[in-house]
């Protein structure tokens, strides 16, 4: 091995006990080829840091140049260079739409396997940031991974000027987020706060004139936890339709016991992520966020009572709404007033 | 038990990570006030979000150790450091005389002269990259400042594989050396 090898692996702490020994030895013995071996160490972390400084550097020239974008007054920039972004999104999610419907009317058992897999893959990231919590946890020193794809999910207004909630997992490491109303408009949406742990991520759409609808929330957000087999809904949006599902809550704890979550019987599907889970009564208990890679009736959600702790952390406080106006409707009526305030969030990562 | 994520050792330690988040949390938080508080004083609002960003990057350095533990608050920390290095700037130009309550943002001095040391170690590391030549100046910066892999390397410099790459990456490490320590 020579000495920079030596050194590369000493710095990464890959060297096995033995060459440890040897290397200990060495220095102790030969003050010349310490000092020599010390600047090869110093001349590593300095282009280590180096490199650390760049990326870190690049991604506040990032934010800058968003923020900047956001105070000027004038919005009136051509299609083509300022909202190309937003259109590419359009029209690929028109094509992969177009395209997906063909392909599903063909192979119908086909895609039944492939959501499968995609499904699991989904519940992979959500383990792999758990992880990741862990190893920020213990080594500051881990570098998050790069993920170079686009990801959408589902989300609800929590108040009517433009925030709502989603996962976490769905805008984590995100460059930016579109959020698609209900009417197929599409907004720039900025992250407000997040919690990890329970994958909670508050959102709100940057248009300061953007309310959801003309009316105030009809829906309540449940204070505490249901019972087990309180009757549910969910209202998805992964893309551009809002899709009805409806089951029951089958354990009050989620996954591995997790008190904060739900365990409901109810089908889910990649991009149902966000989506509320509403009582008849018209409250909402949770948002979608996993299920079980095995079976896609077994869909776990995160309790309001999560949404309730993050809204308490927010610079400017929501008032999350306590009585629902849904009570005596019927459930078509109930999911025609909840709609407009569904969302699809689109998340836009750079490659 | 509920456990907010949210805490600022939190944030803190997802910055130094170089979540983007995180950082973008931070820097929506609390830009708007460091950037009116120069403006005020004097400074443009180029001159305010430069000087915000290297507070940013100055409290990015301190959350690299692992035993780092602030003692305030991030908008305190980041606000006085903000000040400190807009009266090093209004010092350095000498544009007027400052007023007493200027004087006295010296917090965190230790901070700031730890980064201009830093920035200036940076710079000298980046004089010698430039001054190493071809293929050095290349192969080092792809694979110390751009993540490449040496498989991905050997393929784009041409080396039959791995490990021939590896030695000429040796190789430059030995010429960035000399540069870099006897100049």
């Amino acid at each position: 091995m020579n000495i920079w090898e030596t050194a590369e692996k000493y710095h990464t702490g890959n060297l096995n006990s033995a060459e440890q020994e040897a290397l200990h030895k060495r220095i102790a013995s030969d003050p010349a080829f310490a000092a020599e071996f010390q600047e090869h160490i110093h001349l590593l972390q300095s282009l280590e840091n180096r490199a650390k400084h760049k990326q870190f550097r690049t991604i506040l020239t990032d934010i800058r140049k968003g923020q900047s974008g956001k105070q000027s007054t004038i919005r009136t920039i051509p299609l083509t260079t300022h909202y190309w972004r937003t259109a590419a999104v359009a029209a690929s999610i028109a094509i992969i739409t177009t395209l997906s419907t063909f392909w599903m009317i063909k192979h119908s058992d086909k895609q039944r396997v492939s959501q499968y897999r995609m499904l699991r893959k989904e519940m992979e990231s959500i383990r792999n940031s758990q992880n990741a919590l862990i190893s920020t946890v213990n080594d500051s020193k881990v570098s998050a991974p790069v993920v170079s794809a686009s990801f959408s999910g589902s989300g609800i207004a929590l108040a009517n000027n433009g925030y709502f909630v989603t996962n976490y997992h769905v805008v984590e490491g995100a460059d930016s987020v579109y959020m698609q109303s209900r009417s197929g408009s599409f907004y720039k949406a900025n992250l407000i706060a997040f919690d990890k742990r329970n994958d909670v991520a508050i959102l709100k759409v940057e248009d300061k004139k953007f309310n959801f609808s003309k009316t105030d929330l009809p829906y309540s957000f449940a204070p505490g936890k249901n019972k087990i087999g309180t009757g549910v809904f969910t209202l998805s949006f992964p893309d551009n339709e809002v899709i009805y599902n409806e089951g029951y809550i089958s354990t009050k704890n989620g996954y591995e016991g997790d008190s904060l979550q739900y365990l409901l019987n109810i089908p889910s599907n990649p991009g149902y992520s966000g989506a509320p889970v509403v009582t008849a009564a018209g409250s909402i208990i949770g948002i979608v966020s996993a299920n079980n890679n095995e079976n896609t009736l077994s869909t776990y959600a995160i309790s309001s009572a999560a949404i309730y702790e993050l809204t308490k952390t927010l610079p400017i406080q929501i008032k999350l709404p306590k009585t629902t106006q849904l009570k005596k409707l019927s459930r078509e009526q109930q999911i025609e007033k909840i709609e407009p305030f569904t969302c699809s969030v689109k998340v836009y990562k750079k490659s | 038990m509920y456990q907010a994520i949210q805490t600022e050792q939190q944030l803190l330690d997802a910055l130094a990570n170089s979540n983007r988040q995180a950082t973008e949390l931070i820097y929506r938080q609390h830009s708007k006030i460091v950037i009116a508080w120069i403006v005020q004083n004097g400074g443009d609002a180029v001159d305010a979000e430069d000087i915000f960003q290297e507070a940013m990057v100055i409290l990015f350095e301190k959350s690299q150790s692992a035993s780092f533990r602030l003692s305030c608050k991030i908008g305190t920390y980041l606000f006085a450091v903000s000040k400190h290095l807009w009266y090093k700037k209004w010092k350095r130009g000498q544009r007027t005389v400052l007023g007493d309550d200027f004087t006295q943002e010296k917090a965190y001095e230790d901070d700031i002269v730890g980064h201009e040391e830093r920035e200036l170690h940076f710079e000298q590391l980046d004089q010698a990259l430039d001054k190493i030549g071809e293929p050095c100046r290349t192969l080092l910066r792809a694979f110390y400042m751009q993540n490449k892999s040496m498989q991905d390397i050997a393929a784009q410099f041409g080396y039959t594989n791995a490990d021939n790459a590896k030695t000429q990456k040796y190789k430059c490490l030995n010429r960035l050396r000399k540069l870099f320590y006897e100049a």
